[in-house]
């Protein structure tokens, strides 16, 4: 770990045999305190850091996004993409012990899918049915062809929680999570730790480090400071303006890689101003993509045409990113003056995003008044479409489905504009039933072109994964749903 | 004297009764439902209602605060909206962090405001006293992140002295929870140091000026025993009240500072708690905060008459 501290003098002796003895532990700087560590209850992007090491999922992603096996170790689509068969890995034990046979993973799935509270409800709501076929297959029937199912099984829908565990512990399970993954939950104390221990006995072979610490600075320079002072070997993410100075430093790495979120601006579609699709496509025709990704967030971000970030599945290079237009802008304005909220949360970079937006609007004689509430709040005015304009993104998930449907469907969950298109309705509800991923694409673009010229919403960028980790860290992949994984992660 | 203390231990409970209905109904206020919080961004509304049902959230105001307050004098502060966790228990966990740094701050800050006070006062319009008050108004205006921020850059990053955060408790490994909390405790203490050193300063000067100061050193007593048993005696009283508010202040939590260093205490879990409109957890804090203030200040009061025996309480 760290040698500083041993050197020095004779306050310090009493840490000397502490950090020698644990020298393979990683400590890893988040930027919040993970909130519940349950596949089924968590909602947090955070918690998925912590619960990826903890429990495994029926199938994971690599670094193309393409569905690998995990504890699944092969699966069929049958029956018109209504039947899924998944044939287990053999001799997979939970970290209590207990097997992880075909009736703990039905016990996973139906309690991700129907504990009350769960927030994976929405994902899953098209399984009719876990089904154990034998000790080593179960098989999911559906209600209606899904396609992005496999995907979300890539997600905290599909890890599997030790039934013996989750029924012993209730509701309190959160606090004492236990799966099957690479590393096993010790403790927490909330706003400082989270402790977990490698699996020695892990099916996939044990993990290189011995201990997983996680710890949260909702600071990003604090969080910096405790990478360079050696408190920590690894961060993300990392504040944009801090980048160059890493990548100059020789004792880090920086790793910079795409991610699968995007974010923009809200129209509310069912008030005045926009409920007028002009003023819509004037406001979006302001926004200078390129230079909001240059001096905001220092090249950190690749401007965006919709909502499919380059190197996913459904990303089109006939939609391009739209160029500032101000003369168009005003053209849409018809003369008639327009000024309206901008709905943001407070923190310096959505400040300054909101000052770069205002200013832009300005030029074509727009007027925007910046409201800033705290996120709660922000939410809570979306879902009463109680707002002009609002700014907010989508962490993003790996199938095309999870960062168009129920941001454009009619009553979608994630829908804050209150659009509603028939045409786009029909369109996204096809591609879902549609298997072939070539044709689901298709079906998506063809209702993003609806989308993009009715303009609920108007892309801006999408956000890369920024992790900073010191030399002696290698293993880590880049996996763009930005989860660091840490089973093949070593420590010199 | 123990009339007195319990007459104020008693007439503090009311007082305590208005706390949290202030702090309940200031809850209630915010908008932003605890629901949509903990289920975020893409939660369905039946998924919303189902959860609301379950927290209790839509039963009546008055039958969520008395079936709270039911539990609290119980000392029962039910559990996290968030994770399930008894909210007792999240206070005994904290509150020790948060004490602890409070005393360790106040000591520094004692080390350093009572010479610099009475040196100031002492030697008032001098170039020394100049040169103090320049430190102290400096103390005063220097924001929390910017001294924390810079002691870290400069004993952790640069010296590579003392780790930039973290906790460990004082039973575990005193030493390293001494080194840890070294630099938020000095953030904290400078801060207070400056204030202090005002307040006495202030009154040590008006107190030198006294007839009966002149009187004692009439007499032909040496400076220092003019200082130390007559003036100070009774200059120290404002002090006291200062040095009671300001550590009243950092046991309610020192926000700031607890979050550069990540110190687990009180600050961090309240501000915490208010971003996820955890009302339990927001009431049990604000409620014991509530208590330390308030016993601080009622020693505060005890010792008035350890300093000046002329306070009698009836």
């Amino acid at each position: 770990m760290r040698k500083l501290p041993l050197t020095r003098s004779l306050i310090l002796l009493g840490l000397s045999l502490s950090c020698a003895a644990s020298a393979q532990t990683l400590t890893v700087g988040l930027d919040a305190d993970p909130p519940r560590l349950d596949p089924a209850l968590s909602t947090a992007l955070v918690d998925r850091q912590v619960m990826n090491q903890i429990f495994d999922k029926l199938v994971d992603l690599d670094a193309d996004l393409k569905v690998i096996p995990a504890l699944a170790a092969s699966w069929k689509v049958t029956n018109g993409g209504l039947t899924y068969t998944f044939k287990l890995r053999s001799g997979v034990k939970f970290s209590d012990g207990t097997p992880l046979d075909a009736a703990a993973v039905k016990y996973g799935l139906d309690r991700n899918r129907t504990l009350e509270g769960s927030a994976r409800k929405n994902e899953m709501t098209s399984i009719k049915e876990v089904k154990v076929v034998d000790a080593q297959t179960v098989q999911l029937t559906l209600s209606q062809p899904y396609g992005p199912l496999l995907a979300v099984l890539t997600d905290r829908a599909g890890m599997i929680v030790s039934p013996t565990a989750a029924k012993k512990a209730g509701a309190d399970f959160q606090n004492n999570p236990v799966g099957s993954g690479p590393f096993t939950f010790v403790s927490r104390v909330r706003q400082d730790n989270i402790t977990l221990n490698a699996n020695k006995t892990y099916w996939g072979g044990a993990p290189k480090i011995d201990k997983l610490v996680y710890r949260p600075f909702p600071d990003g320079d604090v969080r910096y400071a405790n990478l360079l002072s050696g408190a920590v070997q690894a961060i993300t993410p990392i504040d944009p303006k801090d980048i160059s100075k890493l990548e100059q430093n020789a004792k880090f790495n920086v790793l910079n890689y795409p991610g699968i979120g995007f974010q923009g601006v809200w129209f509310n579609v069912t008030r005045a101003p926009f409920n007028n699709k002009n003023l819509r496509q004037a406001v979006a025709a302001t926004i200078d993509r390129e230079a909001i990704a240059k001096s905001i967030f220092y090249g950190t971000v690749t401007p965006a045409a919709g909502p499919f970030p380059p190197g996913t599945a459904a990303a089109s290079s006939a939609i391009k990113v739209q160029k500032p237009d101000i003369a168009a802008a005003k053209k849409k304005l018809g003369g008639k003056p327009l000024s309206f909220t901008l709905l943001t949360t407070p923190g310096s970079v959505t400040t300054q995003l909101a000052q770069v937006y205002q200013a832009m609007f300005a030029q074509a004689g727009i007027t925007a008044k910046i409201e800033q509430v705290e996120f709660g709040t922000l939410l809570d005015r979306a879902d009463k479409q109680d707002y002009d304009a609002l700014m907010l993104g989508w962490s993003g998930r790996p199938d095309p489905d999870g960062n168009i449907y129920d941001f454009f469907v009619t009553n979608g969950t994630n829908n804050q504009a209150g659009y509603s298109n028939k045409t786009v309705d029909s369109l996204l509800a096809k591609a879902r039933a549609q298997n072939a991923m070539s044709a689901r694409v298709a079906t998506y673009n063809i209702a993003l072109s609806t989308i993009i010229s009715d303009t609920p919403y108007t892309w801006v960028y999408f956000q890369r994964n920024l992790v900073a980790s010191v030399k002696g860290m290698t293993g880590l992949k880049p996996i763009p749903d930005g989860i660091l994984r840490f089973k093949d992660v070593d420590l010199k | 004297m123990v009339v007195f203390a319990l007459r104020r231990l008693l007439s503090s409970i009311p007082t305590l009764l208005i706390v949290t209905v202030i702090v309940f109904a200031l809850v209630k206020l915010l908008p932003g439902d605890p629901a949509r919080l903990i289920l975020g961004q893409e939660a369905t509304p039946q998924a919303l209602a189902e959860l609301r049902r379950s927290l209790g959230l839509d039963r009546s105001l008055l039958q969520q605060y008395l079936s709270w307050l039911a539990g609290a004098v119980r000392l029962d502060f039910g559990t996290s909206l968030t994770d399930n966790s008894s909210v007792s228990k999240l206070i005994a966990q904290k509150l020790p962090v948060t004490l602890e740094l409070s005393l360790f701050a106040m000591l520094i800050s004692l080390l350093i405001s009572l010479p610099a006070g009475i040196l100031s006062a002492v030697r008032r319009n001098t170039w020394v006293d100049r040169v103090l008050t320049l430190l102290a108004l400096s103390g005063i205006s220097l924001p929390n992140f910017f001294l924390g921020i810079l002691l870290i850059y400069l004993f952790s990053i640069r010296l590579a002295w003392i780790p930039a955060s973290g906790y460990t408790s004082l039973l575990e490994n005193p030493g390293r929870n001494l080194l840890l909390l070294l630099l938020p405790a000095v953030t904290l203490g400078i801060g207070s140091a400056a204030v202090l050193t005002r307040y006495l300063r202030s009154s040590l000067s008006e107190t030198l000026n006294q007839d009966y100061v002149r009187t004692a050193h009439a007499k032909g007593l040496m400076a220092r025993q003019v200082i130390s048993k007559h003036a100070l005696k009774n200059a120290l009283i404002p002090f006291l009240t200062a040095f009671g508010l300001q550590l009243g202040g950092l046991l309610g939590g020192a926000v700031i500072t607890e979050q550069i260093f990540s110190i687990p205490g009180f600050g961090r879990l309240l501000v915490d708690a208010v971003f996820t409109r955890d009302l339990p957890v927001i009431q049990g804090v604000v409620l014991v905060s509530a208590v330390a203030v308030f016993l601080v200040s009622f020693l505060v009061d005890l010792s008035y008459a350890a300093v000046d025996p002329r306070i009698r309480y009836h």
